[in-house]
């Protein structure tokens, strides 16, 4: 498992040497998105209000940020889980060209595809530490404030080695936890079969 | 009588620390965790969320940017009387709770389950949500549980009706099934600290299994011994699944097993999980007749465990 540092905005070469089980560090510039900018945008039709270019990774993230002194200032951040947005995943990694998105757990086998095509990786936070995180993210600026609402806006941050992240999702298509599935099910039998329990047990049915 | 200014101030520390200390039971979980742990990855994924963690009491900062849904649990004394009774302890709480999330202690995280509309201050429709217990004397005793949409969402809160037929074996097998599928790719936040509801109808049983996850001292065992094995044996087989610290391998994959139970009917067995993420945040006040305010180090909901 190799460690990387990258500077976005992302090249295709940037992302195809990742593999999963890797750990990335990343810096450049970056927005956030929740359901309600995919949902606003993607089945809505509405047009995102800035551009991509440039600005190619994605954190799936609703921040915690408060203005002081007329400043955008950084209270929390966390990536959330990207699983529960596959319905807008393989939309967002083509139609924003994305290369990299940040977020907890995994996406699902439809966005994992279009990564491949669209030579796009997905990685995945190892702790729950935002103070480690909070000092390697500069606020830039804010889209859909007033539409959304501040936790589902979309966020530029300038990152500056932010990370650890573990790569999940790599550009052959292959998903980090899929392998770890495998094992965690073998385990699951055997620790079924230690409580005295057939690992193939029948509930009876009740309904 | 227990003055207004003195419960609603108790209760914004509260909700405050709750959001923004480990507890004590819990810190002691991670350090044993992070003691035992042979996944180089998942130490330091471990030993990282703990620095955080120490640092959101210095800078007084969320433990986790998803602060979760706000919940209160209440255990008052019989002879407790509060100025502007109990109405006005759910509209201090609710103050304390807006308070917290415009000073940033709690994001803006409630929202119209249709519509989306964001209040902003974390208050609507039956949020916060608040539990009473009762007991004798005058005192009251305040707890503050924060339950993240990782723990909530992903299936680590579920429920079903075992049959009589399928007994310990059939509980085991959905609990050990459910936490598996709601774990995957950390799903829940693991290592979790999973609450077990056994018996009751499906919401006594869900209640109990949410209270077991969000107010049972971490560390600490069912006085029955039959639940107490549950419990252990449950503790012994998730933590041999190989999970981790959010789904990527490891050897902790949960905090704590807490089975609680009710008497059920005699047609089946309600069961229903509860998993806390692992920051498993709640806080807890006491608050005497003489308007004395006490922190404690644990919530105190099941006793001395």
């Amino acid at each position: 498992m190799a460690e990387y540092h990258l500077t976005g905005p992302l090249t295709d070469a940037d992302v195809e040497k990742l593999n999963i089980g890797d750990m990335v560090y990343i810096s450049g510039e970056a927005f956030t998105c929740r359901s309600r900018l995919q949902k606003y945008i993607f089945d809505e039709k509405n047009v995102l209000p800035f551009s991509t270019a440039g600005r190619n990774i994605l954190i799936h993230n609703g921040p915690i940020v408060i203005k002081e002194n007329g400043q955008w200032r950084l209270v929390s951040f966390m990536p959330t889980s990207s699983i529960r947005f596959e319905k807008w995943g393989a939309q967002s990694v083509d139609q924003w060209d994305l290369k990299m998105i940040v977020g907890k757990t995994t996406m699902g086998k439809e966005t994992a595809q279009m990564m491949k095509e669209k030579k796009c990786v997905h990685v995945s936070p190892r702790s729950v530490s935002p103070n480690l995180w909070i000092d390697s993210i500069e606020v830039q600026d804010v889209y859909l404030y007033d539409e959304l609402g501040r936790i589902e806006a979309a966020w530029f941050f300038k990152l500056h080695e932010l990370g650890p992240f573990i790569v999940d999702i790599d550009t052959k298509g292959q998903n980090l936890f899929d392998r770890l599935d495998e094992q965690i099910s073998e385990n699951k039998d055997k620790a079924l079969q230690e409580l005295g329990i057939d690992p193939d047990f029948q509930f009876t049915k009740l309904y | 009588m227990i003055k207004t200014e003195v419960y609603e101030q108790a209760l914004f520390e509260t909700v405050k620390r709750g959001a923004t200390e480990i507890s004590a039971d819990v810190k002691e979980a991670f350090e044993a965790a992070i003691a035992r742990e042979s996944n180089p990855d998942a130490k330091k994924g471990l030993i990282a969320t703990l620095n955080s963690m120490e640092m959101s009491a210095k800078r007084e900062n969320p433990l986790c940017v998803d602060t979760g849904w706000p919940i209160f649990y209440f255990k008052v004394g019989n002879q407790c009387v509060l100025e502007g009774g109990f109405v006005e302890l759910e509209n201090a709480a609710r103050r304390a709770v807006a308070k917290a999330t415009e000073l940033g202690y709690l994001r803006a995280t409630m929202k119209h389950p249709l519509t989306g509309y964001d209040p902003g201050n974390n208050i609507g429709m039956n949020i916060p949500d608040f539990t009473y217990q009762f007991v004798d004397g005058d005192s009251i005793e305040i707890s503050y549980a924060a339950k993240g949409g990782g723990s909530e969402c992903f299936g680590g809160t579920r429920h079903r009706i075992v049959a009589f037929a399928d007994g310990i074996a059939g509980i085991e097998k959905f609990v050990i099934d459910s936490f598996v599928a709601s774990a995957r790719a950390g799903a829940v936040c693991p290592p979790s600290v999973l609450g077990i509801g056994i018996g009751g109808t499906a919401n006594v049983a869900a209640n109990l299994a949410k209270e077991a996850a969000c107010l049972r001292t971490v560390g600490s065992k069912h006085p029955d011994p039959m639940f107490a094995k549950i419990e252990e044996d449950l503790y012994k087989a998730l933590n041999s699944l190989g999970v981790g610290i959010l789904g990527a391998g490891g050897d902790t994959s949960v905090l704590a097993v807490n089975v609680e139970y009710a008497y059920t009917h005699i047609a089946g067995i309600a069961c229903a999980t509860s998993t806390n993420c692992m920051v498993a945040r709640r806080a807890s006040s006491r608050i005497d007749a003489n308007g004395k305010v006490t922190i404690m180090r644990s919530p105190n909901w099941f006793g001395d465990r």
